[in-house]
């Protein structure tokens, strides 16, 4: 147990190194992000509820995270390519292991993320100071593994040249289908279900009505919890399947 | 005790049948090179006697540990170091080095061993602090390299381990694997023929997955009436008519 800690910090501490040492991933999961919170408040709240910071805040965090996916699974595309990962595989690492040390270091970057942009939020709107922040802040971390688990399973499929425009399609995904950057009130009742039945809008309102205040608790917290969940469970079950196989070929 | 045994051990694609009944025997301490062209198995052979490759058929040991059911005992004496350079690109000379030390579970001060030791032996010190993706090719190589001997193993692979070396980084090299010799067992596959015969006790030369020869340089040039490596290879994949 002891060895199997000490090699998950290991690999883990190599990993984190390997994410936070690209300037790019630094700009997409953190500048980007906190550029369009502050250029969309400060262009857009006074016209649509969209951008008042209760919502784009924790709609910006999610957004962020779509990244995480992009910059996880290009570590392990270019593992594999490297033949690094073929090489790892002769330690005594296990898979489980292999797969927890890419995820585990993602969680402290998705909290710096979610407490920076929820702390910019604050600054223009004092109404997002408060318990629900932290909670929010929390349950970020729960959005954030969805995305983790399509990082893995992403870079254990794609190679090095293909998996940053697989990882767009996610990132378009989280931006068209959450309803973040437009009024849904317009949208088709069949666009409206398929974006309930996805993982994306229900991650987005998670952290919205928690910031807002619970009304009902099943519609506005149970049931997206749910639905984000299951996609997890399949996101990371799927994941450790797909690496386990490539790693053994 | 015998580093490597195997018995009809073979490794089969779909039709393609890349290691063919292969019976083999290293002894402890030995440097055994393992000559074939391209596709000859060569490879496939190590990747299966490291673990990385499960065999279709046959049976192997490694240091008495069977191989596919004590897989994690062979792990903690074996060690490779593969054909394509695996470093970690953005961790640091030192920090390579302290990441495979680490994940063979040595301890701190181990570790400081380790790091002195294998900056001795490569001269990696001087670019100790670089990132790996700043080295050139040559030194990522030689980084490469020598992380499979950060974890001090009982049985080390060498899968060509010069390719795309210049000839002074080679000959460096050779004097690194010279020094190694029977301090532990190594099995260096080769496509130089002037490396098999510089550094090697002992030849095995494979063809389409099967072992054709095995034995001392001296046990080649008798069979095959040939007076260098290069020669006596050609003689043996050829089958006497010069054609591989």
């Amino acid at each position: 147990m002891r060895d199997s800690l000490s090699r998950l910090y290991a690999l883990s501490k190599r990993n984190a190194k390997e994410i936070v040492r690209d300037p790019l991933s630094l700009i997409f999961m953190i500048g980007l992000p906190f550029f369009m919170e502050i250029l969309f408040y400060l262009l857009f709240h006074k016209q649509t509820d969209q951008f008042q910071m209760i919502y784009l805040a924790p709609g910006i965090v999610v957004f962020s995270q779509a990244f995480l996916a992009l910059f996880t699974g290009q570590l392990i595309a270019l593992d594999r390519s490297t033949s690094l990962l073929t090489r790892l595989y002769v330690s005594r690492a296990t898979s489980v292991e292999f797969i927890l040390s890419y995820a585990l270091p993602i969680l402290p970057i998705t909290a710096v993320q979610s407490i920076l942009f929820f702390l910019v939020g604050g600054i223009f709107d004092h109404g997002l100071f408060g318990w629900r922040m932290p909670l929010a802040i929390l349950l970020s971390l729960v959005t954030s593994l969805f995305f983790i688990g399509m990082g893995i399973l992403f870079g254990s499929l794609c190679s090095e040249k293909s998996i940053g425009g697989i990882a767009s399609i996610l990132v378009a995904c989280q931006s068209l289908l959450s309803g973040m950057w437009f009024p849904t009130e317009g949208l088709g009742d069949g666009m409206i279900a398929l974006m309930d039945a996805l993982p994306f809008r229900n991650a987005t309102q998670l952290l919205q009505n928690t910031v807002l205040g619970i009304g009902n608790a099943w519609g506005d917290f149970f049931r997206p919890l749910l639905i984000l969940l299951g996609y997890t469970l399949v996101a990371f079950v799927s994941a450790v399947l797909v690496f386990k196989k490539k790693m053994k070929a | 005790m015998a580093a490597i045994q195997t018995t009809s051990l073979t490794k089969t694609y779909k039709d393609l049948i890349a290691v063919d009944e292969l019976d083999l025997t290293i002894e402890e301490g030995e440097l055994f090179a393992l000559l074939g062209v391209n596709g000859a198995g060569k490879t496939t052979t190590v990747k299966m006697l490291s673990t990385l490759v499960r065999p279709t058929a046959g049976e192997a040991t490694v240091f008495g540990f069977a191989l596919g059911r004590e897989d994690a005992k062979i792990k903690e004496i074996v060690d490779i170091s593969m054909q394509e350079t695996a470093v970690a690109r953005k961790l640091t000379v030192r920090e390579n080095i302290e990441l495979f030390a680490r994940l063979a579970g040595q301890s701190k001060t181990e570790i400081a061993e380790t790091t002195k030791r294998v900056y001795d032996d490569f001269g990696l010190g001087k670019v100790a602090n670089k990132k790996a993706a700043e080295l050139s090719g040559g030194w990522q190589r030689k980084l490469s390299i020598a992380l499979s001997l950060v974890t001090n193993p009982k049985l080390l692979f060498l899968d060509e381990p010069t390719l795309g070396l210049d000839v002074i980084a080679r000959r460096e090299l050779w004097r690194v694997i010279e020094n190694l010799k029977g301090k532990m067992t190594i099995v260096l596959t080769t496509h130089y023929m002037e490396e098999a015969e510089a550094l090697s006790d002992r030849i095995g030369i494979m063809k389409d997955g099967r072992l054709l020869f095995v034995g001392t340089k001296e046990e080649l040039y008798q069979k095959t009436g040939k007076n260098d490596v290069e020669g006596a290879f050609i003689e043996v994949v050829s089958g006497g008519d010069g054609n591989a």
